[in-house]
């Protein structure tokens, strides 16, 4: 095992990360932007260390800063979290070059599995199906065109790299691809420093399925369920529970089989999420894999009793499993709300400013994930979540009720937060019958989707 | 901007007073400097490039300079940092060569001594006017601190330049030292003009983004005056 890890990353997974190494014995430095120098998890730690300013690439995204922190604290590990350096196969090639552990896939397997299309070839050649799309990245603008008439319309543009869903937008006829290929590309650039796009056909009334993996060295692999994550605004997950409304207990079990099967043959190694939209007739198809801990990854914490993150940090110590398939036993219902510093009544525009009080919601199967506290400046330069409500029940049902409890005490007084949305899904039928797709926000719009909300 | 119009070498040790002609003809040249003068020398300053320029006529001479002093970033920096990282850096305790003695400040309990929040920037700036030396202001000098700090510009092992030690006069923008970010040298440099301090940290250590590294006691009038 490690002796002392750094956490290089901010905001509610530093302090998700500081907790596992706590739990692991291992000693922790929270690396930290001069804008987060009052932040809980540099407040908590037992040691923390300025790596930059504000500016992201100064600090969090700057691999020597990140480094040379832990080579001068002693680290013998960092710890990416999920967005920043999290995925960058580079990143971790100098890591492993100044004899420091990545904790995450090693970075041949990160490099294997860094770009979208080329994953997309692999696995489906490993028996996971795909959405049937362009034969590799698009060269130009004609063969975009070319690859768009052979796919067929709708068309759904995707940069190779990153995730979040930018760079993605979905197409009705060859004008709209050629008038969107270069809005992509520069988005792309802008956001991953890669501005290859492919394409995937555009399916309709889909949900968004992700299935939970953990390999390890020895390529003993489980997988830890499914998640589904299909209450999406402009490709952001905002909501996401488990076990999926979608498919029935066989249907989650072939998928869940399929996929972990997939990526051991692959040679993936740690945990990670495969993601799948699933039709209307229950036909999965894999679309990309995420390399890394993801946001929601407590939903299956309180699924199964697993500490993913002390699980992740294990695996990447060279550590076997220690848990067989049969041992991974899922029980009852979660669910995650993202709580963001937006505001849904105007387009979700991003928040900064003071916390002036905060009270976390409690009771049974409640957790909250946050690095809030009352007189905290959220800074206006990093992405907009605040934490994660989870609430655990037996049943889905019961898990909805909770969340209405626990949604109901969470007080974050000082910002405007997109906490009225999840409101109004609790009271949406097509969520409380489980018939949610990863348009039902955006077919109606956000406003709308309130407006009507309040009507009920 | 600021500008030292330095009285002419007439002025002798004895303060006699002044006769009245040679105090008109002093405004007269105030006033055709500041009108006509200084308004060309700031737009030749801003053209050149130069750091300062210094023209002399009769017995006068005038110095246009750069805003030198502090810039905005270097006083965030210098003195915005919170109270509990203060007295690691205060320049009297510091723990030498090793980066836990500058942590000693936060490696209480979680949650003791700092409370999250409970101060956020006044507390920072009064311990770093407090800290300062002789508080010997003229009005002109308005509320800059008389000391100023050259902090890290990343993280990473801190070398002094070995030609310069305490007592050496630098201006603003000169090179001090280097840090060590992965191999690649980030320089330290002076955030004013004035005389090298203390050092905070010993040369070979670990030092954070924007850890106080060594203290530039401010050229000021006082300190103009004591060299001649």
């Amino acid at each position: 095992m490690f002796k002392k890890v750094l956490i290089a990353n901010r905001g509610e997974i530093a302090l998700r990360i500081l907790r596992a190494c706590r739990t692991l014995g291992v000693d922790a430095v929270v690396a930290y932007s001069e804008a987060d120098r009052e932040s809980l998890p540099v407040q908590l730690a037992d040691e923390a260390i300025c790596i930059g300013p504000a500016d992201a690439r100064r600090s969090y995204l700057s691999s020597p800063a990140v480094i040379s922190a832990a080579i001068v604290t002693g680290c013998d590990a960092i710890h990416p979290g999920y967005g920043f350096l999290s995925e960058d196969d580079s990143f971790a090639e100098v890591v492993r070059a100044h004899d420091l552990t990545f904790i995450g896939p090693p970075a041949n397997v990160l490099e294997r599995f860094a770009s979208k299309e080329a994953t997309r070839r692999l696995l489906g050649s490993l028996g996971l199906p795909t959405i049937p799309g362009s034969n590799g990245i698009l060269r130009d603008d004609a063969h975009a065109l070319e690859e768009g008439e052979r796919v067929g319309y709708p068309l759904l543009i995707k940069p190779a790299a990153g995730g979040g869903g930018k760079g993605m937008r979905m197409v009705r006829t060859p004008r709209e691809l050629e008038a969107a290929l270069n809005v992509c590309r520069s988005e792309a650039r802008a956001a991953f420093g890669d501005d290859s796009l492919y394409l995937e056909r555009w399916l309709d009334e889909t949900r968004h399925v992700e299935v939970q993996v953990a390999v390890d060295r020895y390529g003993r692999g489980i997988h830890l369920g499914e998640r589904d994550c299909s209450v999406q605004r402009r490709h952001q997950k905002i909501l996401e529970e488990g076990p999926t409304p979608a498919l029935s207990v066989e249907a989650r079990n072939e998928l869940c089989t399929r996929a972990i099967r997939a990526v051991v043959s692959a040679g993936y190694e740690n945990v990670g999420t495969l993601e799948f939209l699933v039709d209307r007739d229950g036909a999965f198809y894999f679309i990309e894999i995420n390399c890394r801990i993801q946001v929601e990854h407590p939903v299956t914490e309180m699924l199964t009793g697993i500490d993913m993150v002390a699980m992740q940090i294990r695996i990447a110590a060279g550590e076997p499993l220690g848990l067989s398939q049969a041992d991974v036993v899922s029980r009852g219902h979660a669910i995650e709300f993202r709580i963001n510093a937006e505001d849904p009544e105007r387009e979700f525009r991003p928040a900064a400013g003071v916390v002036d009080r905060y009270l976390a919601p409690g009771g049974p199967g409640v957790r909250m994930d946050s690095h809030l506290y009352a007189g905290y400046e959220v800074p206006p330069f990093y992405d907009s979540l605040l934490g994660k409500l989870i609430v655990w029940a037996p049943t889905r049902a019961a898990a909805i009720e909770r969340s209405r409890v626990a949604l109901g005490e969470l007080m974050i007084e000082g910002l405007v937060t997109n906490v009225p949305i999840h409101q109004a899904l609790l009271s949406s039928e097509p969520f409380l019958e489980g018939r949610m797709t990863t348009n039902l926000l955006d077919r109606v719009g956000s406003a709308a989707f309130l407006a009507a909300a309040a009507r009920v | 901007m600021t500008d030292d119009h330095n009285p002419a070498p007439s002025e002798g040790a004895s303060p006699a007073p002044r006769t009245a002609d040679a105090r008109a003809a002093d405004h007269a040249a105030i006033g055709r400097l500041a009108e006509d003068l200084v308004p060309a020398l700031i737009a030749k300053l801003a053209a050149s490039g130069l750091g300062e320029i210094e023209i002399g006529e009769g017995t006068w001479t005038i110095r246009v300079r750069r805003p030198g002093s502090v810039t905005p970033g270097h006083t965030r920096r210098a003195t915005d940092r919170p109270s509990r990282s203060q007295p690691g850096h205060a320049g009297h305790g510091h723990a030498p060569g090793s980066f836990e003695g500058h942590r000693t400040a936060r490696d209480g309990k979680p949650g003791s001594g700092s409370v999250p929040g409970s101060s956020n920037g006044a507390g920072p700036v009064a311990a770093g006017e407090a800290t300062g030396p002789i508080a010997q202001r003229t009005p002109d000098d308005g509320p800059q601190p008389h000391r100023v700090v050259a902090t890290s510009p990343a993280v990473g092992v801190f070398q002094p330049r070995a030609d310069i030690q305490p007592g050496t006069r630098v201006r603003n923008g000169d090179r001090l030292g280097a840090v060590d970010m992965l191999g690649i040298a980030q320089e330290v440099v002076a955030p004013a003009d004035g005389i090298l301090g203390a050092s905070l940290v010993e040369p070979g250590q670990a030092v954070e983004y924007g850890q106080e590294l060594i203290v530039i006691e401010m050229a000021g009038r006082t300190a103009d005056r004591s060299e001649v």
